[in-house]
């Protein structure tokens, strides 16, 4: 017993040696993104009028290289394919990329910023992608720093009726998503075709959100897309609350948040999400279930935008990283992802597109019909689905069961 | 009397078992889900997926590092204060149980950035250390470790005990190390499972310090796969398994220790 | 003549022993109680003007969604605690002084640590995988040729969300409590029945009063356990529950502008109950141990 408690102690002491040493020491090493080990991805594109990747000045690289690192947020390598673009940035620059929490919302991506803003570490955000609404809102709140990408000019000055780019360069619109449902056929042998459908008895307790309504941005636009169909406008998103209150009202709808996991499962079988998250999820899944993806119609599309933090440590590597998404291999890497890229209509009258790609992807009259809200629209549309949410959806706790 | 001590043992095997299935059958149908990587076939596909990721094992042993590291650091903080609390200062009881239970309210997202933003200027540059890890994961598992060595000590006499050391002239040391702490060594033990079980489990703070913890990980595996979590979900519950086993090896023993009862 | 002056207690003794918490005061301040006190600075600063302001507060009185969230959150949380502190005082009691055999405890011990490990997103999966309309028990009843539900079952209520936190309340219960039930000497029972009490008796004159007080510790921390639990809620009903952490993360975490003001201030809100929680536990603590000094 004796001896027991001895080692415990010499056990103990150890580690509060190893702790207290380490306290003093180096600093910690930034996560790598997931390293790819084949040959470096840089697409052969004919070289065009600066649009290429190889037309990113060499100072600026050289300069990236200096900094050596990227601080990204928020930024997965499956969302969109952005393991193409990671892979580009590691290739051309040989700097590494140090991934955030890949999981975070629009909100916690400028909270990081905030936090860090004496911080030249590896914590501090140097590039963000949020959510439309926060490009006007971040350069509102000075968190961004303007910088014109060398191909500004391919970048159409309007896409869905909303500005892509800020004018004074503070936030540049990247790729947009257009609503789709996305079926597990395992499950559900006739997949909906549209909103109306949803609300069929056979797909009882079958259709889910791919996020909470009161926090993502897909959710609350899913909601708003419901509404446009049954008799809503932009303005007003209070029809698309009632869908869902009907929805629920039939058993169709189920509260659980999709993923992966649930709709291979059965759990939720019926999932409204961006298109290019469906059909990433299509590859995934290869197969095993088999799945259906369908446009809707109407349906709403949202673009995601990128800027570089005001505060940003490595703003060099930040800039070339936003060189790098306009360019036309990260524009190609996105569509390789399914999303589809700001510039996509220039490349395609380029004829850039290489044919099995274009083949891939979904005709663009499936969703011609898409519109995209204002951020003032969505956050007024935000209000009101989050406070009626409850009453609409809400589950009170019901009488104990006897 | 006898009857009375089988129908008690009766009663007691069937609430175990109860809650043994309780705990099981979710195992279970996440084990079952996990064989359905190939289509149509019970395989072990996702956990040879898992497997052949570099990140899961360096990413797993991470957090168990933090998670000892952490363990030793609350026992060296939480058993001395709770033991002085309760033998010569009761009147700061409410205060610290109110502090202990403030890291269940306060919204991770706030600690973090808190932290960050305290610890990322001069002079206080710590946010890189593992210091400052180590310091936040103690705070998190604060509420459980502290409660189970303050119930732990409530189940000792710990005056008795101490009046005795005194007695024979033991120091503080002597009397925190070698009388204390062995016999609340059970308590100690639980306490340690729980630190374990945050700080593996903690996905946001690693997050944002950048360090390659595990949880963050899987939450990403989670987004974005359909089997694999669900494989890395029993791989992990296998391996914890093992790291409580060893846990409790090293503070085994306990169960015997009772130098009187008493609350 | 004048009395001689009554002795007194020397006064520094009481002052040396405060410092003898003060390295948990010290730590505590500097990791939690600094660090996160933007949580009461930003509840009074209007987010979109940056002025001093009372209507972050004010909101949380006034929006019926918020207090309806507050109403939810503290339900669960009082419904999982007492009924976690149940069940799970009655799993150790089971296995420690049930007459079981030795490997029962320590596997249950054990267990429960692993147990604890399993929370969040992996935990409500494997929920969904059990007990979802195509989960494996559900698939197992209707062999049967039954389905549950279509027959009003679902796992997606706040029953079914307080079956899952019983997930972790169960094993930290068992975990905390076991040296409490460890203390409880053998010969006091053996005592009592010799003086002809029944078991009954026993429990409720000798073992609940000793307990009763460890029991409480253990309950209030299974109540903020699940009061302050968000990523298990969100997986699982996410899109039709009303917790306030789950609010919070809409102001605070969203992918759609929120008020960080009113984020804070629920936060801030999530304090107060907690202090008064401790507070009603203090009170009633004293007076399960008044007995016992």
């Amino acid at each position: 017993m004796h001896s027991n408690k001895f080692a415990f102690k010499l056990f103990a002491l150890l580690i509060v040696a190893t702790f207290i040493l380490s306290a003093c020491a180096t600093p910690a090493t930034p996560t790598t993104a997931p390293v790819v080990t084949k040959a470096p991805v840089v697409p052969e594109v004919p070289a065009t009028s600066g649009t290429s990747v190889k037309d990113i000045p060499q100072s600026l690289i050289d300069a990236c290289k200096q900094e050596g690192m990227v601080t990204i947020i928020a930024t997965p390598g499956w969302w969109a394919n952005y393991q193409g673009i990671f892979d580009t940035f590691t290739s051309l620059t040989g700097a590494k990329l140090n991934s955030l929490n890949e999981n975070a919302g629009s909100a916690e991506e400028l909270e990081a910023i905030d936090a860090n803003k004496g911080n030249t570490g590896p914590q501090a955000p140097d590039i963000v992608d949020v959510g439309y609404a926060y490009g006007p809102s971040g350069k509102a709140d000075g968190y961004y720093q303007p910088y014109k990408v060398s191909t500004w000019d391919k970048i159409p000055d309007t896409l869905l009726g909303l500005p892509a780019k800020d004018p004074e360069g503070y936030w540049t619109g990247g790729y947009y998503g257009v609503m789709a449902f996305l079926t597990n056929l395992a499950v559900v042998q006739n997949p909906p075709k549209n909103w109306a459908d949803l609300l069929k008895p056979e797909y009882k307790g079958q259709v889910a959100l791919s996020g909470d309504p009161r926090t993502s941005n897909q959710a609350i636009q899913a909601v708003f897309a419901a509404g446009l169909a049954n008799g809503g406008t932009l303005d007003n998103a209070q029809p698309g609350l009632d869908f869902f209150n009907q929805l629920n009202q039939a058993g169709n709808y189920v509260p659980v948040i999709a993923k992966p996991g649930t709709v291979s499962q059965g759990a939720t079988p019926i999932v409204s999400e961006w298109d290019y998250l469906a059909f990433g999820d299509k590859d995934s899944f290869a197969e095993n279930p088999p799945v259906e993806i369908t446009y809707p119609s109407p349906t709403i599309a949202s673009m995601y935008v990128q800027a570089i933090s005001a505060y940003a440590p490595h703003p060099n590597c930040a800039k070339v990283w936003m060189e790098i998404l306009h360019s036309d291999e990260g524009q190609l890497a996105w569509m390789k992802g399914y999303a589809h890229g700001v510039q996509q209509a220039d490349l395609e009258e380029r004829g850039l597109i290489p044919a099995d790609l274009a083949a891939k992807l979904p005709a663009s009259s499936a969703f011609s019909g898409a519109v995209a809200p204002t951020p003032e629209q969505l956050a007024a549309a935000k209000k009101l689905i989050t406070e009626g949410w409850m009453n609409t959806v809400g589950v009170d706790l019901p009488t104990p069961v006897p | 009397m006898a009857a009375m001590k089988s129908r008690g043992k009766f009663l007691a095997w069937f609430v175990i078992i109860l809650g043994m299935l309780y705990f099981f059958l979710p195992l279970l149908a996440t084990f079952l889900f996990s064989l359905r990587a190939k289509l149509g076939v019970l395989s072990f596909k996702a956990y040879i997926n898992v497997f052949h990721d570099p990140k899961f094992v360096g990413n797993f042993t991470y957090s168990i590092l933090w998670a000892t590291l952490t363990i030793v650091v609350g026992i060296l903080l939480f058993v001395p204060t709770a033991y002085w609390v309760r033998l010569k200062v009761p009147k700061a009881r409410t205060a610290i149980e109110f502090i202990t239970m403030i890291p269940f309210v306060i919204p991770v997202i706030v600690f973090t950035f808190g932290l960050v933003r305290t610890y990322s200027q001069p002079p206080f540059l710590i946010v890189d250390s593992p210091a400052l890890l180590v310091a936040a994961y103690t705070i998190l598992s604060m509420p459980y470790m502290y409660r189970a060595v303050d119930i732990g000590l409530r189940s000792i006499d710990v005056r008795t005990l101490t009046e005795a050391a005194q007695s024979l002239g033991a120091g503080w040391g002597t009397i925190l190390f070698q009388i204390i702490i062995p016999n609340i060594r059970v308590a100690i033990l639980n306490g340690a499972f729980l630190s374990f079980a945050i700080v593996v489990g903690e996905l946001v703070l690693a997050s944002y310090l950048v360090k390659p913890a595990f949880a963050p990980y899987m939450a990403t595996l989670m987004q974005n796969k359909a089997y694999e979590p669900a494989a890395l979900a029993v791989i992990s519950f296998a391996l914890t398994w093992a790291c409580m086993g060893i846990i409790q090896f090293i503070g085994r023993g306990g169960e015997q220790a009772q130098v009187g009862g008493g609350h | 003549m004048r009395d001689a002056p009554k002795a007194r207690p020397a006064r520094p003794q009481r002052s040396w022993a405060w410092l003898g918490v003060m390295p948990f005061f010290l730590f505590t301040f500097l990791f939690l109680l600094y660090p996160s006190s933007t949580i009461v600075i930003n509840s009074f600063i209007d987010s979109e003007t940056g002025k001093f302001t009372l209507q972050n507060i004010l909101t949380l009185f006034k929006s019926p969604y918020i207090l309806g969230a507050y109403k939810i959150s503290i339900q669960i949380s009082l419904i999982t605690a007492v009924g976690g502190s149940l069940f799970g005082f009655l799993l150790a009691y089971a296995a420690i002084r049930g007459g079981l055999p030795r490997f029962v405890r320590i596997s249950l011990l054990t267990f429960c640590g692993v147990a604890s490990n399993f929370a969040g997103v992996p935990l409500a999966f494997a929920f969904i995988a059990l007990l979802s309309p195509t989960g494996m028990l559900i698939n197992w009843i209707k062999a049967f040729g039954y389905n549950p539900y279509f027959h009003g079952f679902t796992l997606y209520t706040n029953w079914g969300l307080s079956l899952v936190y019983m997930y972790f309340q169960f094993p930290l219960m068992v975990l905390i409590i076991a040296p409490a039930i460890d203390g409880l000497r053998r010969e006091w029972q053996e005592a009592s029945e010799n003086l002809g009490a029944s078991s009954a008796q026993y429990w409720r004159h000798v073992a609940f009063p000793i307990l009763l007080p460890s029991l409480l510790g253990t309950t209030i921390l299974l109540f903020g356990n699940a009061f302050g639990a968000i990523a298990t809620a969100q997986a699982l009903t996410g899109g039709q529950i009303n917790l306030v952490t789950i609010v919070i993360g809409s102001e605070l975490r969203g992918d759609v502008l929120g008020n960080r003001g009113v984020g804070y201030a629920l936060a801030l809100g999530m304090v107060v109950i907690m202090a008064l929680a401790i507070t009603g536990y203090t009170v009633l603590q004293r007076r399960t141990e008044r007995w016992l000094r």
